[in-house]
């Protein structure tokens, strides 16, 4: 099971889409969550250290998910974070999109708790947790 | 409500949030109309909707989600150029943000919202299968949404993709795609929004009960509040020390010290609370481009509301309060205000036509204006249209200048418009505008040239919580009069005074004010010449208000008095010392003791 104190950053630029997934996560007992508004944002924060998995939607103003996903990856210091990314869109382009771009999960509103438990569990099997 | 549940928290932040969005959604799309190949827009546009059906859909609203998700669509084409903005897909989308806005109506009265008129829904499917006039041609409209869906049906399982791309044996699909939209089954009546979008603007906003504030704001109140408590823990130190005894020079230093820093602690923990309830009022003028464009479509006008000065600061309560009266200003300058295409074409004038609304902040007052460039209105017809109606008498009409004719739009039962049009112009407008302003303790003025517009000014108090006052004497009862009135204070020299037809007056600085006595406007019997005059300003009235003595200048919260309500009298309140200071309503203090009524009323 996972260590339900692991540190995550919620990017969403919809204050309520980042409070329903905070609250998601805190259903399944994960407690310590951070928010960021966008890319930009969440790659400041992301700098300040501390975070260990980053749950970010797809569309947002200044820098988008993928741009942030891109980020991460492109960084050293960030690109062994976790990253599931949230969307609306069920495309296949941004399927692909997203995992050249080094995805670590996908998720599709609206989802609920339980699936993203499954989408987590899935990624922490695959990182070791 | 149960239909909710536990999410009725949930809902409220979204509603809050997703009502924000449309109406930056809703302003976009009236700018889209100027520049149609904005790709800016069409993105911004695009993941406006995006993010409403996102929301939606955690909230379980599935016909929100359904025509949000045509909207969204819609744009992704239109963004991606597979598609072309024409006017109907405009009418259609315009039509589409009335209804989310219903469903969000639906909502904040606790309704799961039914689906949308298959109309909409039809033609919304049919702009995305690329037909450009659903209305004209249903029938090849229906057989080319049914010839989409079923494609977007059969589409990749993008699950099954993604697990498959990132190497990963295929589970169960756990959240199902979105669903198709149904194809239409029969052509329907073609789909008229422009009618319908009034009525939507019409019905009565929810009142908002939460506020947003910057944290910043309440970390300032935070660390007032806590430094208060470091002072209180002061003063509770030194009263142990002087109920021992001790008087020193020093301890009362101390105290002096202690207490005026409370003061000044108290003074902004006040201003900072007072600012947590600031809210820029762009939050409320973003609604009324999209109002005008609506209405000037309707009436076959172009017009267009130029906005400025979003950002300014207002109360939270009068920013709600205020949106009657600037819906109805607004309105009246499109429907009354701007002339038809005829007659702007008549008075050589351009077809479009622009209204202009705007916010500033003038020392603690905010001034908001609202200035067409219209038709204007003549005093003579507005004088005229009064004594018709019976509104007052012509003895009386002969008398008013150009200025007070024009206020006579603010009296109850006017109307200049003999048809009544369904848009504005019922004659219950004006002068509810009028006391919706005065109860925020705000003013409303217009100015007029004829053939070249009107201005419609309203000046308001930034809150309606602290009022700034001067504390006069009038034998021993202390009054207040609110600061924003005084304009200086002067010592009355009775050898200056003179008697201008029988009214004592007094020249200053070349101007000839007349005197009036508190005690006068009160209905308290004169004892002797008074020493000092305020200077006041009320309006356009200037005047010296002669009184007793001075007591100084204090921030009042005014207590309303509830069962007795003397004229004149807004409330009252405290001083330091513990004695009830009466506060006065100049403007009804004037009123009441004006010399001639009809002047006074239209004053």
């Amino acid at each position: 099971m996972a260590d339900k104190n692991i540190k995550f950053l919620i990017v969403d630029d919809f204050s309520t889409m980042r409070r329903i997934v905070r609250n998601l996560l805190k259903e399944l007992g994960f407690n310590n969550a951070d928010e960021a508004e966008d890319g930009v944002a969440a790659l400041h924060k992301l700098h300040g250290g501390g975070f260990e998995f980053v749950v970010s939607d797809w569309n947002m103003p200044n820098m988008t998910g993928l741009e942030l996903l891109k980020a991460i990856r492109a960084d050293a210091g960030l690109k062994h974070l976790p990253v599931l990314m949230i969307t609306a869109e069920a495309k296949k382009e941004n399927i692909i999109e997203a995992a050249q771009a080094g995805a670590s999960g996908y998720i599709v509103k609206p989802f609920t708790a339980a699936t993203l438990e499954e989408k987590l569990n899935k990624i922490f099997e695959k990182v070791g947790k | 409500m149960s239909e909710f549940g536990e999410m009725e928290e949930l809902l409220q932040d979204f509603l809050l949030e997703a009502s924000e969005l449309l109406s930056e959604v809703d302003n976009k799309l009236v700018e889209l109309e100027k520049r149609p190949n904005d790709t800016a827009l069409l993105h911004d546009i695009f993941r406006g909707f995006h993010t409403i059906k996102g929301g939606a859909g955690f909230l379980n609203v599935n016909e929100l989600v359904a025509l949000c998700h045509r909207t969204e669509s819609l744009f992704d084409k239109l963004r991606n150029g597979q598609l072309k903005l024409t006017p109907e897909i405009m009418d259609t989308i315009m039509a589409a943000t009335g209804v989310v806005r219903d469903m969000f109506q639906d909502l904040s009265g606790r309704q799961m919202p039914g689906p949308a008129q298959k109309s909409l829904l039809d033609a919304l499917d049919a702009a995305i299968a690329g037909q450009q006039a659903p209305a004209a041609a249903p029938k090849a409209a229906a057989s080319a949404a049914q010839a989409s869906a079923p494609a977007q049906g059969s589409g990749p399982d993008w699950n099954v993709l993604y697990q498959a791309l990132v190497g990963e044996a295929t589970p169960q699909p756990s959240a199902s795609p979105p669903e198709p939209p149904p194809a239409p089954e029969a052509a329907e009546p073609a789909l008229a929004p422009p009618s319908r979008l009034p009525a939507v603007q019409n019905q009565p906003a929810p009142k908002e009960t939460t506020i947003r504030i910057d944290t910043e704001r309440l970390d300032q109140v935070l660390n007032l509040s806590g430094e208060i408590g470091l002072t209180k823990n002061r003063l509770t130190c030194l009263r142990a020390d002087i109920l021992q005894g001790k008087s020193d020079g020093e301890t009362l230093r101390a105290l002096d010290e202690a207490v005026n820093q409370l003061d000044l602690l108290v003074g902004d923990l006040q201003n900072a609370v007072m600012k947590t309830r600031m809210q820029p009022i762009g939050r409320l003028f973003q609604k009324y481009p999209r109002l005008a464009r609506d209405l000037a479509r309707q009436l076959g006008k172009d017009v267009e509301l130029v906005i400025s000065g979003e950002e300014t600061e207002l109360d939270k309560t009068m920013i709600e309060d205020l949106n009657d009266p600037l819906v109805h200003l607004v309105r009246n300058a499109v429907d009354h205000g701007i002339e038809d295409r005829a007659e702007r074409e008549a008075a050589g004038k351009p077809a479009k036509s622009v209204i202009r609304l705007s916010a500033t902040q003038i020392g603690d007052h905010i001034i908001i204006e609202i200035s067409d460039e219209g038709r204007g209105m003549r005093p003579e017809v507005i004088r005229q249209k009064a004594v018709e109606k019976g509104i007052i008498e012509a003895d009386a009409a002969n008398t008013l200048d150009d200025r007070q004719s024009l206020n006579l739009i603010f009296l109850p039962g006017f109307s200049t418009k003999d048809t009544i049009s369904n848009v504005s112009g019922r004659g219950v407008g004006m002068d509810v505008v009028k006391t919706n302003i005065s109860r925020l303790n705000g003013r409303i003025d217009v100015i007029s040239v004829p053939g070249e517009g009107s201005t419609f000014t309203i000046s308001l108090p930034l809150t309606l919580a602290i009022l700034p006052v001067l504390v006069v004497g009038l034998g021993r009862q202390p009054f207040a009069i609110p600061l924003s009135l005084v304009r200086e204070i002067i010592p009355i020299d009775p050898e200056a005074v003179q008697r201008v037809s029988g009214r004592a007056t007094l020249v200053v600085r070349e101007e000839v004010l007349p005197i009036r006595t508190l005690a006068s406007l009160i209905g308290w019997p004169e004892a002797g010449p008074a020493a000092y005059g305020v200077l006041m300003q009320c309006g356009d009235t200037a005047f010296v208000l002669a009184i007793d003595n001075f007591i100084g200048r204090d921030d009042v919260v005014i207590k309303p008095l509830l069962d007795i309500k003397p004229k004149g009298i807004a409330g009252a309140t405290l001083s330091g010392d513990g004695s009830i200071v009466l506060v006065l309503d100049m403007e009804e203090l004037l009123a009441v003791g004006a010399p001639s009524g009809a002047q006074a009323a239209f004053a």
